[in-house]
């Protein structure tokens, strides 16, 4: 599954919607930023098996939202909303919160509710459009080589994955022929947990084989690695002591010491990286387009964010008083700038990607499910 | 190269770059991250008011959280990965975050049971540092099984992790009783599990509402935090989580057994222990 | 004493697993040298594997366990030097064409060892673009090893190990799970990267028919030791119960040299006729002049019935199957009777397994109805999807269980039949594959069913776990059972069938007795091609009024 830009390049992207979700919650803004994420679906959006990610996680964050207006509305009564209706209420035992439920739901405490869950929808809207348009293999392949065993680990799941389906539907069947067609329900969790597992740990120690056979883990430790030690344990104790420092209300140590255990760790990551010996087959570089990608995208957060240093008021929205958000338009021409990904569109009748035919051809095959 | 005649029996920890002694560290890099994950997690019931310009930023909380715990699992998977990550361990862990990836899309009541009861016994088959790495991984695969890559994702890496390597460390535990009373401990184990992982992805969320009697804002005392948490845990997510709890002790409970042995004959093949024997002692 | 650097060389090798109170490895000598394709035949639990695994340090870095003794990898010892620091001189293909692939793209999974030894991009675009070329799967880069046929998947694995252009190819049963079209397409290849780069290649394999011809030398391997030395295959493997059948042939009527293919057989043979005919008059028998030798009548049934059919047990007419929106079986009739051993035969995907499963009550067909008094049982391909127990005692008790029926000496008997009375305590999982298909058909067959279906059963199955098995169903037959096997190995079809039905694309292409079936179709065992009309080397044997060896006993 080829991607049209980096992953980085879209994770960049997806920062930079989320981030300006948060700068701007308006949910008329919010609104603005889902229309475009929706946009890019269509547009990049893969056959693949995450194609899905999008609309679940999109119902998601609607479930999420209706779940917590509901909650709100019902527990807070500030007595000087308008009232809407009220409903019976009753109050929790103490053990519970000894909260009163029900009650005289007001307006301004829905809206306000609503507009906050409405928020966060934006934010699963945003990522899911990411997990559907990015190569997930190209983002594992992008971590930097210090955490490569453990991107490994993903890769090597995920090639997991179908031979696993295909051995839970083999087992079923082999469960039901040994009693004659006919299915036993009782200890069948047993007897089908136990053959899934035991055959993918033997395949399991059979790829370890075949992987050792193929050089991995090659070359042995060198002082970089040290060096990659010792400055994640310092990153990890900077950041310790900016917690601390936080409590002790010293802002700017925090976000000194902060800053500190960032640094720290990158080194960390840079060394660990250096340290190893692999190189990487055919990656796929950060092209010019996928910099210009980023970098637009980029441009929305900021431009947001000058605009609210420089005092544009639509940019939040709060219930109380209750009335109609406001709209402006130069929040809206800064969060044109997510519509990046538009700079490369497929063409109408983009040829299906080979991966996509030949797995097309593993379905045909499973179901003649002929040997 | 000729035969080395003079060799004694020569025990070779399969795979270890680390010269023995040297736990010092690693020990104090995982105490370390488990404080610093926990204090992430915990931020709403100690995080000052001040430190944070004004209650509408309060919003902007759980994404800095989700980045400190990006860095957590960053400084952890740096130490983690040294040492022994041979083929064994990767193709070990890389099937049952695999299978357990997949138990999450299981159609149970509450549906990470399927995810979380595989971790905990695979913690306790191999160990708290193998439990640790399986919890981050699953999680990992699962998110890109199920497509739910986001700022979300290092708090259920790290808490399944930790799972994960509290299940070795119980089993270490009771490494001398006898499977059956292994098998309940891990149970009850789970159980607890299945509330603290949704209490603790409940708890990400939960800054995203600012309005209302049980939402957060910084500068409430913990007492009065931790009040309106529990209200809003019981509220919406105390349901699901017990499904998932009891989900979860019943998976270990029945499966624990077969699981746990025919994991366990695996286990030498993640320490390999080699014996070069000298040919003139044969 | 001289190394040389080229090559492999076992000295004194011994090693013992971890766990496991036996000795895998006793005090092997052996040199592979550079250049040739050795052939590596021995039974199941030999000791094959290890030996093999022990060319690259496998054994003893990656299993753990006791090791003693040298062996020198292209001047390379592996006691000093792990896997990984071997993967440069020699690659490792195992059987299992579904766990050798760390990536779902063939082309990434390639350069995966050029990745791991630290290559140039550059130098790794060139290399992988030559080992697509040398195995000729080109067209296969971009596809996901699971969207493969297994005979490609194991010619992609092949790929992975040849990327870093070691010296050695180490094969360990690489056709065991293939079909023969795959299994052909991967001994070619190995043949081709020997002859056109040089490669030294180690092979062990089960079945010789393919690999015995393509060999240099050929050594047996049995309880961890070499019990015939390396020397030229046929005569090597003349004794040995895996060997081709026209070699066993060869030696029984003394044609010499032993031929290894159907080819060099024809040859003998019409030389020996040639020889007879010289010395006697006309025979007028129909024999091929062969001495004393009567032909068994062209109608007579095979081996696996002595008396006429019984009583009808499973009548399947019509049969349409759709699966997938494909018709996978078209007006498909089969019955089987008591006492008849059915051999079912056709290509891959011709329709073989839906049709085991439809009889077995596993899947409902669209048209067409099944009946018959008699029960059905149906025993997978694949044996790792029964074991779940934890001895193989255990294993038979519990199917015997969910049946609701007691033991009546059903689970001895079973054990018994299929020879695994001395294995009844041990864990299923721990058992080699052939003794482990055994369990998983004793666990089917002990619910007490009529008709057995088992689906390709002797896959990766040495000989005398094959002998085993077609005793067992030989016997289950006689007993007033019938079995029905779905198979690619036409020899065992041809040893046990007394009927044999032929699929093609869903439909009945051919069905009567084994003898005619057999005849003349693509689907001829090796005896019957140079020999007709005789079906195997046993058939011969008894007309020449020698009692047949016992198979699976080595003969020197």
């Amino acid at each position: 599954m080829t991607s049209r830009f980096h992953a980085l390049a879209w994770l960049i992207w997806a920062l930079a919607a989320a981030i300006s979700l948060q700068l701007a919650p308006n949910p008329l803004y919010v609104a603005v930023v889902i229309g475009i994420a929706t946009l890019v679906v269509q547009v990049h959006g893969s056959d693949g098996p995450f194609a899905r990610a999008f609309p679940v996680l999109l119902t998601l964050g609607v479930v999420f939202m209706v779940i917590r207006v509901a909650l709100t509305a019902a527990t807070t009564h500030t007595g000087i909303g308008t009232e809407l209706f009220t409903t019976p209420s009753f109050t929790l035992p103490q053990l519970l919160g000894g909260f009163t439920v029900g009650g005289p739901v007001e307006a301004e405490v829905l809206f306000q509710a609503a507009a906050e869950g409405f928020v966060v929808v934006g934010v699963m809207a945003v990522f899911g459009a990411f997990n559907a348009v990015v190569s997930h293999y190209e983002l594992v392949q992008s971590t930097p080589r210090a955490f490569y065993e453990l991107g490994l680990v993903v890769t090597v799941a995920l090639a997991f994955v179908p031979s696993t389906i295909q051995a839970v539907v083999a087992v079923r069947e082999a469960d039901r022929a040994r009693t004659g067609g006919r299915v036993v329900r009782r200890g069948r969790l047993i007897r089908q947990a136990i053959p899934v597992l035991e055959s993918g740990m033997e395949r399991a120690v059979n790829l370890a084989e075949s992987m050792d056979a193929r050089g991995f883990a090659y070359g042995g430790a060198s002082p970089l690695d040290r060096v990659a030690g010792w400055a994640g344990f310092a990153s990890l104790l900077a950041l310790g002591g900016a917690f601390v420092a936080l409590v002790g209300r010293a802002s700017t140590v925090a976000l000194a010491l902060g800053a500190a255990g960032v640094g720290l760790l990158l080194v960390a990551v840079w060394a660990a990286s250096a340290a190893r010996h692999r190189s990487r087959y055919r990656p796929r570089h950060f092209t010019t387009a996928d910099g210009a990608m980023a970098g637009i995208a980029m441009l929305a957060p900021i431009g947001i964010a000058a605009l609210s240093a420089w005092g544009e008021s639509t940019l939040t929205w709060a219930a109380s008083p209750l009335h109609w958000p406001a709209f402006a338009a130069l929040p809206v021409i800064a969060l044109t700038a997510l519509l990046a990904p538009m700079i490369r569109v497929p063409p109408v009748n983009a040829a299906e990607p080979p991966d996509t035919a030949g797995r097309r051809e593993l379905v045909s095959d499973r179901g003649s499910a002929a040997k | 190269m000729s035969v080395d005649t003079a060799a004694l029996l020569r025990r070779i920890p399969g795979g270890s770059d680390r010269p023995g002694g040297r736990r010092a560290r690693p020990l104090a890099v995982y105490v370390l991250t488990t404080i610093l994950g926990t204090a992430a997690f915990l931020y709403p019931f100690w995080i000052p008011g001040e430190s944070l310009p004004s209650s509408a930023h309060a919003g902007d909380a759980p994404l800095v959280a989700a980045l400190v715990g990006a860095l957590v699992v960053a400084a952890i998977s740096l130490e983690v990965r040294r040492g022994t990550m041979n083929g064994a361990t990767v193709a070990i862990l890389g099937v049952l975050s695999a299978f357990a990836g997949l138990g999450r899309l299981l159609d149970l009541p509450g549906n990470n049971a399927g995810m979380l009861f595989l971790v905990v016994l695979g913690g306790a088959a191999f160990g708290a540092r193998f439990g640790l790495l399986l919890g981050m991984c699953t999680m990992a695969v699962s998110a890109f099984i199920t497509g739910g890559i986001g700022p979300w994702l290092p708090f259920q890496m790290l808490a399944l992790g930790w799972m994960g390597a509290g299940a070795g460390l119980l089993s270490r535990a009771t490494a001398r009783s006898d499977a059956r009373a292994e098998v309940v401990a891990l149970a009850g184990y789970a159980w607890v599990w299945g509330f603290l992982y949704g209490a603790i992805m409940n708890l990400w969320f939960w800054p995203f509402q600012r309005g209302g009697s049980l939402s957060w804002y910084p500068g409430l005392g913990f007492a009065d935090t931790l009040h309106r948490y529990w209200s809003f845990y019981v509220a919406t997510s105390l349901g699901w989580d017990a499904a998932t709890a009891l989900a979860n002790a019943l998976l270990v409970l029945i499966l624990g057994i077969p699981i746990l042995r025919s994991l366990r004959r695996f286990a030498h093949r993640l320490h390999p222990v080699v014996e070069l024997v000298d040919i003139d002692e044969t | 004493m001289n190394q040389p650097a080229r090559g492999l060389t076992y000295s004194r090798v011994s090693f013992r697993y971890p766990d496991s109170p036996g000795i895998a490895l006793r005090d092997v000598d052996l040199e592979v040298e550079g250049g040739e394709i050795l052939l590596v035949a021995g039974g199941s639990g030999s000791g094959k594997s290890t030996l093999l695994r022990a060319a690259n340090g496998l054994v003893p870095h990656t299993s753990g366990g006791q090791f003693s003794g040298n062996v020198l990898a292209f001047g390379r010892s592996t006691r000093t030097h792990r896997p990984r620091e071997l993967a440069d001189v020699v690659g490792f293909v195992h059987q299992d064409p579904e766990a050798q692939f760390v990536v779902d793209h063939v082309e990434r999974d390639l350069a995966f060892v050029l990745e791991n030894l630290g290559h140039e991009p550059q130098a790794m675009r060139r290399r992988v673009e030559e080992v697509l070329d040398a195995l000729g799967i080109a067209q296969l880069r971009e596809r996901a090893p699971t969207s493969l046929s297994s005979g490609e998947r194991q010619r992609c694995a092949i790929a992975g190990a040849l990327a870093a252009a070691p010296a050695a190819l180490v094969l360990d049963e690489p056709t065991s799970q293939l079909d023969p079209q795959g299994a052909d397409d991967v001994l070619a290849a190995i043949g081709r990267l020997n002859a056109d780069l040089g490669t030294t290649v180690l092979l062990a394999e089960h079945r010789l028919e393919r690999a015995a011809p393509l060999a240099d030398r050929a050594v047996i391997f049995e309880a961890g030791s070499i019990v015939a030395s390396p020397g030229p295959p046929a005569a090597v493997l003349a004794g040995y119960a895996g060997a081709p059948p026209v070699t066993h042939l060869a030696r029984l009527l003394g044609w010499e040299p032993l031929p290894l293919t159907v080819r060099d057989a024809r040859r003998l043979a019409v030389e020996a006729g040639r020889a007879n005919r010289s010395d006697r008059s006309d025979r007028s028998d129909g024999s091929n002049g062969l001495d004393g030798c009567k032909p068994p009548p062209p109608d007579a049934p095979g081996e696996a019935q002595g008396e006429a059919p019984g009583e009808l047990l499973l009548d399947a007419t019509g049969v349409h199957v759709e699966l997938g929106g494909r018709t996978v079986l078209a007006d498909v009739s089969v019955s089987a009777r008591q006492g008849e051993v059915i051999a079912l035969l056709g290509r891959n995907g011709a329709g073989k397994t839906t049709l085991l499963r439809v009889l077995g009550r596993l899947l409902t067909a669209r048209a067409g109805s099944i009946e018959g008094p008699g029960t059905v049982a149906y025993v997978p391909q694949d044996p790792n999807t029964l074991l779940f127990a934890a001895t193989v005692r255990a294993e038979l008790e519990q199917t015997l269980h969910l049946l609701g029926r007691r033991d009546h000496g059903d689970v001895d008997h079973w054990l018994a039949a299929l020879d695994l009375t001395h294995l009844a305590g041990r864990h299923p999982r721990s058992l080699a594959g052939g003794e482990r298909q055994r369990v998983a058909v004793a666990a089917v067959a002990v619910g007490g069913a009529d008709v057995l279906l088992l689906d390709e059963p002797t896959r990766g199955m040495d000989a005398p776990s094959r002998a085993g098995l077609e005793r067992a169903l030989r016997a289950h037959a006689e007993a007033g059972g019938a079995v029905v096997l779905a198979t690619h190995d036409v020899e065992l079809a041809a040893r046990s069938a007394g009927r044999v039905v032929v699929l093609g694309d869903g439909d009945v292409v051919a069905s009567g007795p084994a003898r005619t079936v057999l005849a003349g179709s693509l689907f001829a065992p090796q005896v019957l091609r140079v020999l007709p009309p005789f079906l195997t080397v046993d058939e011969v044997a008894r007309a020449q009024g020698v009692p047949a060896a016992p198979a699976g006993r080595v003969e020197p």
